[in-house]
């Protein structure tokens, strides 16, 4: 990624971003891990409960990576060239 | 299912009346100085902070996909449609990482669709015109869903005769598509967006409710669950093997994640989507989106279990093999035997218009395309912007047009592959958009060349596949070195080799790249204001009137 002298972000944010993103999109992607049906959470086969519980798992991941990245607002008008 | 439920017709019309209403009324919502620009018809004014932005997004994605799509999968063949579940999971870490910088760069450069930016960044006419014919293709049968969707819930409130020519058996389908046509036609994207707000209060009352409901008057998770899990061990007569397993089986796993992989990296570079990003206000909205969104994936997976309920009412699966064993029926079915009439009427309106307002979305956004990368590249480069939105409006209707004529010739046993046609299409432009966002590494005859080579491979297998009863386009998946693979997935890695290897070929021959029009700034940029123009496109001959 290119853009850290752009973005203002060091290094290491970027770094920690990348890593919590790839752990949210491989927590599903990697079918492995969960394609079991125990230990069960009452009536629901682990396979289930697992992916309903890595929705909000990823929200939280992207929502903490959204923090790490948000820049205060320029309000300057920036003119196309 | 021959007779007509008047308490569910009278909601079912009522909401229709109600949305039409809106529609026509967005019209004049946050009205703007020229409507006749396509910032305005085509973009919303590019406005939207993340309130609205987050339920258009959310209304461009979860579709009749979610509502009739993935549940018919789920109720035929069990675990295997949760690829959807996965696929709606990390669909969100991926628009975090590129939509951003797509959503920065269309801002800085005035870029309405996917097409108008691929042209600026690798200076190719052609690879912007591949981009915009294939973005317009795809769109077409995912419009087309949507209206397999509506239909599913027509013929289960016994609208629209069995019998007969299909002009009148659809006539219901045709008449609020019509409609639908006319206040996209005169709002634009204000429409959808606006209506989007009736359509989720709708789908979340109506999943709230269903998720609490069904499962007591069903004997609870554990008896639906184990109905489900009879069925799908017994053994399907067409193919010798179980129907279906509850929980993913090692051999099935690739084509899981193959699925769920590939229509995530799909998903945003739709015109339809990349359209709700472009008309978000700030760049912060798309991040603090992609946070938010999964509330949208939480409901599929919830709808996505009223497949395994439809399996454990004995009713759904007579209503099912009655109407010629069209799984699809499954969840309108399940409403119309759970629920009193006027609560079906209410998860009918939820479907229909959880399906009407996707697919103005994407005819928009089909539009906005052929609009700026094929009307104002090849036909008019002189056009004025109310010109160009006059030209958007018709292309529009007859996106809608053409999309109806899919839907009533169309076999319906598994509609999710329609989603998944449009996918492996869709996902040869990814090299040139997504890929394009971060490097002009790639030289653009190339990706022309390696996009052509992933449409035709895509394609040709799609066609080879049979299944559902089809002899071709039967099934999105075929077997490599022994893995059963998303097609898309194949085609896609087929395409960027192929432009990998022909980008050191030309650079060896000296071929001549293109102008990148772009600059490393516009990328990251967060510019409150729109260039009235995209920049780099032939100036009019006439100053337009603002």
């Amino acid at each position: 990624m290119a853009k850290h002298a752009l973005s203002g972000k060091s290094p290491a944010t970027w770094g920690v971003v990348t890593v919590l993103l790839v752990v949210a999109i491989f927590g599903t992607l990697w079918v492995p891990i969960y394609a079991r049906s125990a230990p069960k959470l009452g009536p629901f086969p682990f396979f289930y409960w697992y992916q309903l519980i890595w929705v909000p798992v990823s929200a939280v991941l992207c929502w903490i990576c959204y923090l790490l990245l948000r820049s205060k607002p320029r309000n300057r008008r920036v003119v196309p060239r | 299912m021959s007779h007509i439920n008047a308490v569910s017709l009278v909601i079912v019309i009522g909401s229709f009346l109600i949305v039409t209403y809106i529609g026509f009324a967005a019209a004049r919502w946050r009205p703007a100085e020229d409507p006749m620009h396509l910032n305005e018809w085509g973009l919303g004014g590019r406005g939207f902070g993340t309130f609205v932005s987050w339920f258009l997004l959310g209304g461009d994605i979860y579709t009749a996909y979610t509502f009739i799509a993935v549940p018919a999968l789920v109720y035929a063949t069990g675990a295997a449609g949760f690829y959807a579940l996965s696929y709606t999971i990390m669909v969100f870490p991926i628009v975090f990482i590129f939509a951003p910088r797509l959503w920065s760069v269309a801002r800085a450069r005035g870029y309405v669709s996917p097409g108008d930016f691929v042209r600026g960044r690798h200076g190719s006419q052609g690879l912007g015109l591949a981009v915009a014919a294939t973005g317009i293709l795809a769109t077409m049968p995912y419009i087309a869903l949507q209206l397999v969707g509506i239909e599913a819930v027509l013929t289960t409130m016994g609208i629209g005769s069995p019998t007969g020519n299909s002009f009148v058996r659809d006539l219901p389908l045709i008449i609020a598509f019509a409609v639908v046509a006319a206040y996209t036609y005169l709002a634009g994207l204000r429409a959808p967006a606006l209506i989007a707000f009736v359509k989720d209060l709708l789908i979340y009352v109506t999943v709230i409710v269903a998720i609490i409901y069904i499962p007591g008057r069903l004997g609870g998770w554990g008896h639906i669950f184990n109905a489900a899990s009879a069925h799908l061990k017994t053994v399907n007569p067409a193919t010798g093997k179980p129907y279906g397993s509850l929980v993913v089986m090692p051999a099935g796993e690739w084509a899981f994640a193959t699925l769920a992989l590939g229509s995530a990296l799909a998903l945003f570079v739709y015109p339809h989507a990349v359209t709700g990003v472009f008309a978000a206000k700030r760049r912060n909205v798309i991040r603090r989106n992609a946070a938010m969104l999964p509330a949208y994936s939480l409901v599929l997976g919830l709808i996505a279990l009223f497949g395994y309920m439809a399996r454990a009412t004995p009713a759904v699966n007579a209503g099912v093999k009655a109407g010629g064993g069209n799984p699809q029926l499954s969840v309108p079915l399940l409403f119309a035997r759970m629920f009193p009439s006027w609560f079906a009427g209410i998860g009918y309106s939820a479907i229909i218009i959880g399906a009407l307002v996707p697919a103005a979305v994407m005819s928009i956004a089909a539009a906005n395309l052929f609009t700026r990368t094929i009307y104002k590249e090849l036909i008019s480069p002189n056009a004025t912007p109310a010109q160009e939105t006059r030209v958007a409006r018709l292309a529009s209707l007859l996106m809608k047009v053409g999309a109806l004529g899919f839907a009533i010739e169309l076999n319906k046993t598994f509609s999710i592959n329609l989603q998944l046609l449009g996918g492996i299409w869709i996902l040869q432009t990814f090299p040139a958009v997504v890929i394009g966002l971060y490097t002009r590494w790639f030289h653009r005859i190339a990706l022309i060349i390696g996009w052509a080579v992933g449409m035709a491979y895509g394609s040709i297998e799609a066609y080879r596949t049979s299944g559902g009863g089809q002899a071709h386009f039967g099934a999105s998946t075929t077997s490599v070195f022994g893995h059963v693979t998303y097609i898309a997935i194949i085609a896609l890695i087929l395409n960027i080799a192929v432009s990998a290897v022909l980008t050191l070929v030309f650079r060896r021959i000296g071929l001549q790249d293109g102008y990148d029009e772009t600059r490393p700034a516009d990328y990251t940029a967060d510019p409150v204001t729109v260039p009235a123009a995209p920049a780099g496109t032939r100036p009019p001959a006439v100053p337009s009137a603002r």
